[in-house]
């Protein structure tokens, strides 16, 4: 026997089965039916099978796989149908087989996104709502966009060999020293240098400084650093979008207080703290870019002014999420992941 | 620095809750860390930012409090009498480093008596965490802690010649320092010298030959200045830090040098009683004048956003110690302080001003101007991304960026050239890694390394399963530039080669429904050489996939096998429909029909699919590919069965099945004729 014969014969039965069980009304219709093409002896459905073995051997495989489809087809159909007449005549017997509807379903397995990015991208999310979009830079920085630029000079102890992870370039001739960015304000600069006010960005990313792993430490870490420079940007904008950042992240009315600090790139320089509860807590650095660091790209001190702040993501999430030990986030324990 | 209450009331008078002053003060700059009652005394520990040595002294912190709280500051008088013959007729002073040492000043005091200190003095230094020792160096010992400046007191009778010479250590050199520890000496370190030898390290630790024992008579008090960065560098070079080195790295009151010298001698008279030698001798460099400042006053409101008015700016800065010069309707002119070396630019007394008037009164509510902000390409593509790999059971994990050198060793597709070496390596993060590792010190070309440890790591712990991606950057060195940061995915899974494929297919499809992978072999040495391809995307190299060979399985300590990958995002990013582009539906049904196709084993599906794309026609909706059967008695041994589905579909009408036929015939002609394929009926 032909396969083309066969699977016709095959798709003929699945339709007329089809239509027989969708305009059957009731149980007996539905019984007589399921007689019809179902049957156990003398159904359509496995006199057909039978011919089975007419089918050339080379082309078995094709007419299976088509026998199994109808049958699916079928089957499908008489459920289908079964169904529709139960609930029509409200059937008043129960299932003869126990429904356990306490077993635990079936769960699609999902993955989780680490809770570094979740923060981060709660962050971004907050900040994009005060205008602020998101700056990208290197991590591998040459010391004018780390150091230079953001107003530390070269005396200045956070240029010690022992506080930068320093890197040894293929070039030893290059007078350029390069290191692993030790904060995220180098984006600051390179955008600075390429953009003309205003700007209102941010920036997040890795950045490195040779602490020893401990609960507390990591030598690496993820930092956010915001900026807005434009004509007539004041320390009462950076306390106002801080606060409006601030209650944004907690959801709740919260305030900001400022004490002095004190960092190279930013005069007056503060530290940023938010009410939590009956609680003061660090918020992060921030204060009003130097004249000297808009000087360095090439931006008119007396024409524009700005604001900087920059914080640790890590902290954030830690404290967020009642996290003690920073060596979590890089150890990638799945069970960790799943919590988030 | 921790400041003693009662002492503090020397200069200032307080009356008010300490609590409440270590509140302002904190407010004002000097964070507040703690304080504890010592007997009748209270100790509060302030934190003094690196520019502001002034306030790492009693009196620098009084003068802030009398800002604070408008208080008059009373300063000791520091005028000692002298009854001795001129100074200058029993010591030397020579600087043969002037790069090392600004300025050096030497006094003189003969018969004095050493003995215990007296109580209040002995108990002001016990409150702030100084051990008691003798009248002579508890004296000097106070008046640093007084006002920040470093003194040091010989005895003068074991100094040989007379003589003080200050210069650069010779390379070999030993010296014994006052805790009995013997230091090695290098160039670019100070010392100061008699006639014969180094008696004291400069700015950082006296000698112990040359200290100040109950056998003492004849006192050299020696108050300098030395250069920051020298003092730094030979604390650190030796590990040796001291309260005199701190100050001098942050620098000291250039005009306050001489000052502590006699305030310090005028103490020792009166414990230890002696004569002073008449005058000093005082060598160096002759201390710079401090430049004025002008302050305009609508400058303040240009940063503050608050307006403080002009008396309140210039009480401000008076009574901070800068000497007004000038001030008119709009402007104000000042000399900054000798202590306050920060102060030189107006933006500094922009910061004087704004913290002692008070940040509290910057408003936290004004009106910000709303400003449009979007996310970029490369934001949107990896959030989907994300979306997709968290559908697909992929947890994300984050690792770092510094790796053994083994592990580039093992795998580095983006590039030939060795990785940047970091000047050390991150320590402690590689605790539970295999201990045969080298240290984390090169920044890594490639991620999938670091995630296969992750995946072991999650092994040993017993997690079965282990899903894992990575997106981040690897650093690539280049000639003369800084080297290139490519973003990068990689993933890690139990599942086979086809499954992943399956997962980077469906992520490509997400983002361009047009565009799908297409393969190369590849011979990445981790991956199984059959079971693994690069992946190419739109003719752009986009990364590799494949099955983990057992050698690499075994490489990084993994029990059981793994697929993995890893794939440059900026080819994503150029494929991405980021807006997608409605098109009808066509309202006809499709029809479709099955092949089973005879072919040469060695054809790929890739071939077969382009000559069943190419002849099938206008109608063609999609290849779907089914399954693949072997019948080697039948078709022969190097000979296999593919079965497919075609689907068909017109806008213009519903296809018969007579069109459909054709079609399919149509396709097995032009399959047969090109790669000799032979439909089973």
């Amino acid at each position: 026997m032909a396969l083309g014969d066969f699977l016709q014969q095959l798709d003929g039965l699945a339709s007329d089965a089809e239509a027989a069980f969708t305009a059957a009304a009731d149980t007996e219709q539905l019984e007589a039916a399921r007689v019809e093409f179902l049957g156990a002896k003398s159904g359509r459905l496995k006199a057909t099978q039978k011919q089975m073995g007419a089918v050339d051997k080379t082309d078995k495989p094709a007419a299976g796989k088509r026998l199994n489809e109808t049958k699916q087809r079928v089957d499908a159909a008489f459920q289908a149908a079964q169904q529709r007449v139960a609930a029509g005549e409200q059937v008043r017997r129960s299932s003869s087989q126990f429904v356990d509807t306490s077993l635990p379903g079936v769960r699609p397995e999902l993955g989780h996104l680490h809770p570094i990015t979740q923060t981060i991208e709660e962050l971004k999310d907050i900040m994009g709502r005060l205008g602020f979009s998101v700056a990208d830079g290197p991590e591998i920085e040459d010391e004018r966009h780390n150091f230079e630029a953001l107003n530390i000079p070269l005396a200045h102890p956070a240029r010690d060999p022992l506080e930068n992870f320093y890197l040894a370039t293929a070039e030893k001739t290059s007078a350029d020293v390069l290191l692993l960015r030790s904060q995220t304000s180098t984006v600051q600069i390179r955008v600075m240098e390429q953009t003309p006010p205003p700007i209102r960005i941010i920036s997040l990313g890795r950045v490195y400084r040779p602490d020893t792993a401990d609960a507390t430490h990591y030598p690496m870490f993820f930092q956010m650093e915001g900026l807005w420079v434009d004509k007539h940007v004041t320390m009462a904008d950076l306390k106002t979008v801080l606060r409006l950042f601030a209650t944004s992240y907690l959801g709740r009315d919260v305030h900001v207080r400022f004490r002095p600090s004190f960092f190279p790139f930013t005069e007056p320089s503060v530290e940023a703290d938010m009410s939590w509860g009956d609680k003061w807590i660090e918020f992060g650095g921030a204060g009003m870019v130097d004249p000297n660091v808009l000087s360095a790209v090439g931006y008119d001190p007396e024409e524009v002014s700005g604001f900087a702040f920059g914080l640790g993501i890590e902290r954030l999430c830690m404290r967020r999420h009642g996290i003690t030990d920073i060596r979590e986030f890089y150890r990638n324990d799945v069970r960790f992941l799943h919590q988030f | 620095m921790i400041v003693s209450w009662n002492w503090l009331k020397d200069y200032v008078e307080l009356k008010m809750d300490p609590v409440e002053v270590e509140q302002r003060l904190m407010m004002a700059g000097l964070n507040h860390e703690g304080s504890e009652t010592v007997g009748d005394d209270r100790a509060i520990d302030l934190e003094v930012t690196s520019n502001r040595p002034d306030c790492l002294g009693h009196l620098g912190v009084a003068r802030e409090i009398g800002v604070l709280f408008d208080l008059p500051l009373q300063l000791p008088a520091a005028q000692p009498a002298a009854s001795g013959p001129a100074v200058e007729e029993t010591v030397g002073v020579r600087i043969d480093c002037p790069d090392l040492c600004y300025r050096y000043t030497a006094r003189v005091i003969r018969n004095v008596t050493i003995g215990p200190s007296p109580e209040w003095l002995a108990d002001r230094l016990r409150t702030i965490g100084i051990a008691v020792i003798n009248n002579v160096v508890d004296v000097s010992n106070y008046v640093l802690m007084e006002c920040g400046q470093p003194l040091h007191t010989f005895d003068l009778g074991r100094l040989a010649g007379g003589q003080i010479i200050v210069r650069e250590a010779r390379q070999g050199e030993k010296f014994e320092a006052i805790d009995h520890n013997t230091y090695d000496l290098a160039p670019g370190m100070c010392v100061i010298a008699d006639a014969n030898r180094p008696v004291a390290l400069g700015g950082v630790m006296g000698g112990a030959e040359t200290e100040v024992a109950e056998t003492t008579t004849d006192l050299l008090i020696e108050a300098a200045e030395f250069a920051p960065i020298s003092i730094r560098r030979t604390a650190r070079q030796l590990n040796l830090h001291s309260p005199s080195s701190y100050r001098f790295e942050r620098t000291v009151d250039p005009a306050g040098v001489d000052w502590a010298s006699r305030r310090c001698c005028e103490l020792i008279l009166e414990l230890a009683g002696g004569e002073l030698a008449d005058g000093v001798v005082d060598v160096g460099t002759p201390i710079a004048a401090p430049q004025p400042v002008v302050l305009r006053l609508g400058q303040v409101e240009r940063i503050l956003g608050i307006t403080i008015s002009a008396a309140e700016v210039q009480r401000i800065l008076t009574t901070l110690g800068n000497e007004p010069v000038r001030a008119d309707e709009t402007s104000v002119e000042v000399i900054p302080p000798t202590w306050r070396r920060d102060l030189t630019r107006e933006i500094d007394l922009i910061e004087e001003v704004a913290r002692i008037h008070g940040y509290d009164e910057i408003p936290e509510d004004v009106a910000v101007p709303m400003w449009p902000s979007s996310h970029t390409d490369a934001e949107r593509v990896l959030s989907k991304l994300r979306r997709v790999l968290t559908a697909a059971g992929f947890d994300e994990a984050i690792t770092a960026s510094l790796c053994p050198p083994e592990w580039g060793q093992r795998f580095s597709p983006w590039t030939d050239r060795e990785p940047i070496a970091a000047s050390m390596p991150m320590k402690g993060i590689l605790a539970d890694a295999p201990n045969d590792l080298g240290q984390a010190d090169r920044v890594r070309q490639s991620l999938l390394p670091s995630l296969l440890e992750a995946r072991r790591y999650n092994e040993s712990v017993g997690n079965s399963r282990c899903e894992l991606f990575e997106t981040a950057k690897v650093y690539l060195p280049r000639d003369g530039e800084l080297p290139v940061e490519p973003w990068t995915l990689a993933l890690v899974t139990s599942h086979d080669f086809y499954h992943l494929k399956g997962v980077l297919e469906q992520l490509v499809a997400t983002l361009a429904p047009n565009v799908a992978p297409e393969v190369k072999p590849t011979a990445q040495p981790l991956l199984d050489a059959d079971r693994s391809a690069e992946l190419t995307l739109g003719n752009q190299p986009w990364g590799f996939v494949g099955e983990l060979s057992p050698e690499a399985a075994k490489q990084f300590g993994l029990r059981s096998g793994a697929t993995v990958a890893e794939l440059r995002i900026a080819p994503l990013e150029e494929i991405a429909v980021l807006i997608p582009q409605y098109q009808p539906q066509i309202p006809y049904p499709a029809i479709d029909r099955d092949l089973n196709l005879v072919v040469d084993e060695r054809l790929r599906w890739s071939e077969l699919r382009a000559t069943v794309e190419s002849s099938a026609g206008e109608f063609l909706e999609a290849v779907e590919y089914k399954e693949t059967y072997r019948d080697a008695q039948r078709d022969g041994a190097d000979k296999k069965r593919l079965l497919l589905s075609v689907v068909f579909r017109s806008h213009q009408g519903t296809l018969t099945n007579e069109e459909a036929d054709q079609m399919r015939d149509r396709i097995v002609a032009a399959c047969e004729a090109a790669h000799g394929a032979k439909l089973l009926a």
